[in-house]
């Protein structure tokens, strides 16, 4: 990741403010990764289609791009992150050849996972209008296809044409949608909103087919780094499941909505944890832009200065300096995720009102501002375990979010909504403090698992 | 392999057990054949044999094991025993460990071997690998100790040298004891390290034959190790050189050499040249002894001499390879044939290891237009040829005891031998022979064929002189070298030793290391 924030913080880095601004807009589109993209187009779409279609036909809409985007982003997931390491790996050997190949194996599979999955849910539960189940099945076929064609996005170094790619096929998308969904209804909605991810889709496809003219060939040689990273395809699925573990368990909430057949929501919290991890965005830009940057270039030179045949003292010296820079990081985050997330509270009755939410949603808008600021510290957190490649305890990590957020999520979810959303926070609470205490103790004692520990050379 | 052994601790305690690192019974070549013939030679002793390995990987039997061997334990040296990976106190012992290791890696010996070993020991079984190389104690542990030694090294380097040195290290001293009479080192290294051991732990008596000189031949293979790494400033550094990490393998080594020494009540070599070294290296001059190796006196003697008229006759018995030198033998036949112009120069040996080198050998006589002088005659039976011919040349760069002077000694052929490993011993006789029995032939410098070429011609030419030095040398090796009598020089030390009463173990109150050396 990043390579995409030396590039950042080189556009950001320019003397004039639109360099800044252009470094910082970036950011915000690409750090923000699947979940921002997913509030962004529904948030954009609902502002446009209040008026357009009548409230019925919009929660259908919403239903379908809400499962969509939540059960694709985790089917594919172990997908995603064992191609992603497979591409890394290849690109550091320098044999990109194997990239066009890899991505059409890559994207058949999400393909075969779409249709394994949303395949019969769709006309055996869904319960929806056919023309809305249709587009509803292709919707989910691209949303899988854009998670995917997202892994070459790293290694991509041209970020204009993937921001490009996004914010046309976000506004065709919306136009789309608007358009036909004021003639057809929620069908010409699902409709109208894939055009615009095809959009996305197939303009990352070409772009990668351009930056690698490559001959396609060993399409499934990446198939045996399932065997190898097993724990990375289970990181994979546990991360994504985390986060929406708690959206899923309040769809069972007395409150919710069954919208159609098996498909249920409950908007009022969905839309208040949406909105108040909207909050992070701050966090995530500074993060992308300045602290895993600088903790990339001290991460690279201790390992550097190690092959160069450093001395000990060398070595312990590039340590303190890894420390030192993620404590003062860490600080500077802090302070403002803090700052953010404090006159967000305060704020939360004035922020529900001008985004006419209900009042009922304020006390769990709070709860979600302050999980988010915890659910940010600790993805940063395994962003870290992930750079010194700690797959155990990053699996662990994830493992206990995921138990964690379904688990008080349950327990709260029983309690009446003034407890809504307290089962989140208090999750992202608890897995932060397990993976910040398992970064903190992996840090500390660097060098022995550069050396020993974590040294596959090492039986 | 015909039969699986049971390995220590389940095998039946042995008369000797054999310490073999690198060699028998998976690798074939001089010092595995000398202890094959060593276990058959005495099929009423039982054998243990030791072998000290790399890895786990599987290998074949260079040799069916004779039935008198009684258990095979193997000791992988890169791979010590795992043992477990918690329990209580890993970090003081890996302290108390610093010192002794540290010394050992600075040219310690048998007390600091002891003094591990007596850490080790309360442990056993359940201390390994785990605990004593991939723990976070051992970690801090190499890191002071590459502190304190080697501050300007390469910490990488390091790590991963004084990992191997202490795999090995751990890996002999954690292995399951075998039980046996007498330890029976066949080098120092790990298997001197092993018989330091055993003797510590067991309180019998260890002996060592070294054939070669274990910590030169590390020592050569060290200094031109390409995967060592130099610090980028040796080279400017005018005055002595820092301690580097070559010093770390060589000294350590050294420290291996001095506690098997140390521990054993036998140094054994095959000639003086070797004892030398061993002095050098700290061996007891009371214990070294010389026994060289012995051929089938019996049956050499046998030979006939071919009495019918032929032409003079040399030959250079052994594989045409660059070690043996054969361009100078060459050379010296082109040399001699000016004055004997019906020369035969024979060249007895096999021709298939190297055969660039044959080509370049057989490019010279066709230059030097020999064609009708020397013959390659290929691998042949040494017996069929002994007796027609009339001297022997050995132009090798490096021997240690070659038995071809033996075995043409042996059949009344003197040798003109360079004066590499025991060649001058073996012609001219020990310092302490007695009565003296006068030269067996000549010796001469390295790759010089005038010298080789007077030395022959004097044989040839000078009939009294050669019988005079062939009845010397066929004197000499019945007397010295007769297979049957090593047999029993080795039997004698083993009797000694096997009755020798078990002295006090490092764990015994009574023990004194000074006892011990």
């Amino acid at each position: 990741m990043a390579g995409i924030g030396f590039a950042l913080r080189r556009l950001a880095r320019r003397d004039d403010l639109l360099g800044v601004l252009q470094g910082y807009a970036h950011s915000a589109f690409i750090t923000s990764g699947p979940w921002m993209f997913t509030i962004l187009a529904l948030a954009g779409i609902t502002l446009f289609g209040r008026d357009l279609v009548g409230v019925e036909e919009l929660t259908l809409f919403r239903v379908v791009v809400i499962y969509n985007f939540c059960f694709s982003v985790v089917f594919t997931g172990p997908l995603v992150l064992v191609a992603t390491r497979y591409l890394a790996d290849a690109i550091y050997a320098k044999e990109v050849e194997a990239a066009p190949g890899m991505l059409l194996a890559t994207l058949g599979l999400a393909y075969a996972i779409a249709a394994l999955t949303a395949g019969p849910f769709y006309p055996l539960f869904s319960g929806l209008p056919m023309p809305v189940m249709l587009g509803g099945l292709v919707n989910f076929f691209l949303v899988c296809g854009i998670w995917v064609v997202s892994i070459f996005l790293s290694a991509l170094k041209d970020y204009l044409a993937v921001t490009v790619a996004f914010g046309v096929g976000m506004a065709t998308g919306m136009a789309g949608a608007v358009l036909l969904g004021d003639r057809f209804g929620a069908a010409g909605m699902v409709w109208g909103f894939s055009a615009g991810l095809a959009a996305i889709q197939f303009g990352l496809i070409a772009r990668v087919l351009a930056e690698y003219p490559y001959p396609v060939g060993r399409m499934f040689a990446f198939l045996g780094y399932f065997r190898k990273y097993a724990d990375l395809a289970l990181i994979g699925l546990f991360a994504n499941a985390a986060v929406w573990t708690d959206k899923w368990i309040m769809w069972f909430a007395p409150e919710r909505e069954l919208v159609s057949g098996a498909m249920a929501i409950y908007s009022a919290y969905d839309g208040a944890m949406f909105i108040a991890y909207l909050t992070t965005l701050p966090a995530l830009t500074l993060f992308t832009v300045n602290i895993e940057t600088r903790f990339f270039e001290h991460y690279q030179g201790f390992y550097r200065d190690i092959q160069k045949h450093a001395t000990y003292d060398q070595i312990a010296r590039n340590h303190s300096a890894i420390i030192a820079a993620l404590l003062d990081s860490s600080r500077n985050l802090i302070i403002l995720q803090g700052a953010v997330c404090a006159v967000c509270i305060f704020l939360a009755p004035a922020i529900v009102g001008v985004l006419g939410l209900q009042y009922q949603q304020i006390g769990m808008f709070r709860f979600g501002v302050l999980g988010a600021f915890f659910q940010v510290l600790f993805l940063f957190c395994t962003v870290i375990l992930a750079y010194f490649d700690l797959r155990a305890r990053n699996l662990t990590a994830q493992l206990v979010y995921l138990v964690t957020n379904g688990g008080f999520t349950l327990l709260f979810s029983g309690m009446g909504f003034p407890w809504y959303g307290y089962g989140y926070f208090l999750a992202s609470l608890l897995a932060f403090a397990v993976a910040y205490l398992m970064v903190a103790d992996a840090v500390r004692r660097l060098p022995y698992f550069a050396f020993v520990a974590n040294n596959p050379s090492v039986r | 392999m015909s039969r699986s052994l049971p390995e220590a601790p389940r095998a039946p305690k042995a008369d000797v057990c054999l310490l073999m690192e690198g060699s028998y019974p998976y690798v074939a070549g001089g010092v595995s054949t000398w202890t094959h013939d060593l276990i058959r030679s005495h099929a009423d002793l039982t054998f243990h044999i030791v072998a000290l390995v790399a890895d786990r990987s599987a290998r074949k039997l260079a040799y069916d094991l004779p039935p008198n061997v009684t258990g095979l334990t193997h000791v992988h040296l890169q791979d010590p025993p795992a043992g477990w990976r918690w329990q209580p106190g890993t970090g003081r012992l890996l302290r108390d460990l610093e010192r002794p290791l540290a010394r050992l890696q600075q040219g310690g010996g048998l007390a600091e071997v002891a003094e591990v070993l007596r850490l080790l020991a309360p442990r056993r079984g359940r201390i390994g690998k785990r605990a004593l190389l991939n723990s976070e104690d051992a970690f801090r542990m190499v890191v002071r100790m590459c502190r304190a030694a080697l501050p300007d090294a390469s910490f990488l380097e390091y790590f991963w040298g004084s990992r191997a040195l202490m795999s090995g290290l751990f890996a002999t001293l954690l292995v399951p004891m075998p039980q046996a009479a007498v330890y029976h080192a066949i080098s120092t290294g790990y298997a001197g390290l092993f018989a330091a051991r055993a003797r510590l732990e067991t309180g019998r008596p260890a002996l060592l034959t070294e054939h070669g000189i274990y910590t030169n031949e590390r020592r050569i293979e060290i200094l031109m190790a390409e995967w060592l790494f130099e610090g980028a400033d040796t080279s400017l550094a005018l005055d002595k050189k820092k301690r580097d990490l070559r010093d770390l393998w060589l000294d350590t080594f050294a420290s291996y050499s001095k506690a098997c020494y140390d521990a054993c009540d036998r140094i054994i070599t095959l000639y003086g040249g070797n004892q030398e070294f061993q002095r050098r290296q700290g061996a007891d001059p009371a214990k070294l002894m010389i026994v060289p190796n012995g051929i089938d006196y019996a049956g050499y003697s046998q030979v006939q001499r071919d009495s019918t008229p032929r032409p003079p006759t040399i030959a250079l018995i052994g594989r045409v390879v660059p070690i043996k030198d054969v361009k100078t033998y060459i050379r010296a036949a082109a040399i001699l044939r000016e004055d004997i112009p019906d020369l035969k120069a024979m060249i007895l040996g096999p021709l298939e290891e190297d055969p660039g080198y044959v080509e370049e050998c057989r490019t010279i006589v066709k230059h030097l237009g020999l064609e009708q002088t020397v013959i390659f005659a290929g691998r042949v039976r040494l017996t069929d040829w002994l007796g027609k011919v009339d001297a022997i040349a050995l132009t090798s760069v490096s021997e240690a005891q070659p038995l071809v002077i033996l075995e043409a000694g042996a059949s009344g052929v003197p040798t003109v031998a360079t004066d590499v490993g025991s060649c001058s011993e073996l012609l001219m006789g020990r310092p302490d022979e007695v009565p003296p029995l006068g030269p067996g032939g000549a010796v001469t410098p390295l790759a010089s064929p005038l010298d080789t070429a007077r030395e022959l011609r004097a044989l040839l030419l000078d009939r009294p002189w050669r019988e005079r030095c062939a009845q010397a040398i066929a004197r000499r090796v019945a007397q010295s070298y007769d297979k049957v009598a090593i047999d029993r020089i080795y039997r004698a030390i083993y009797d000694e030793h096997i009755a020798m009463p078990t002295r006090p173990t490092h764990d015994q109150q009574d023990f004194q290391l000074s006892g011990a050396a």
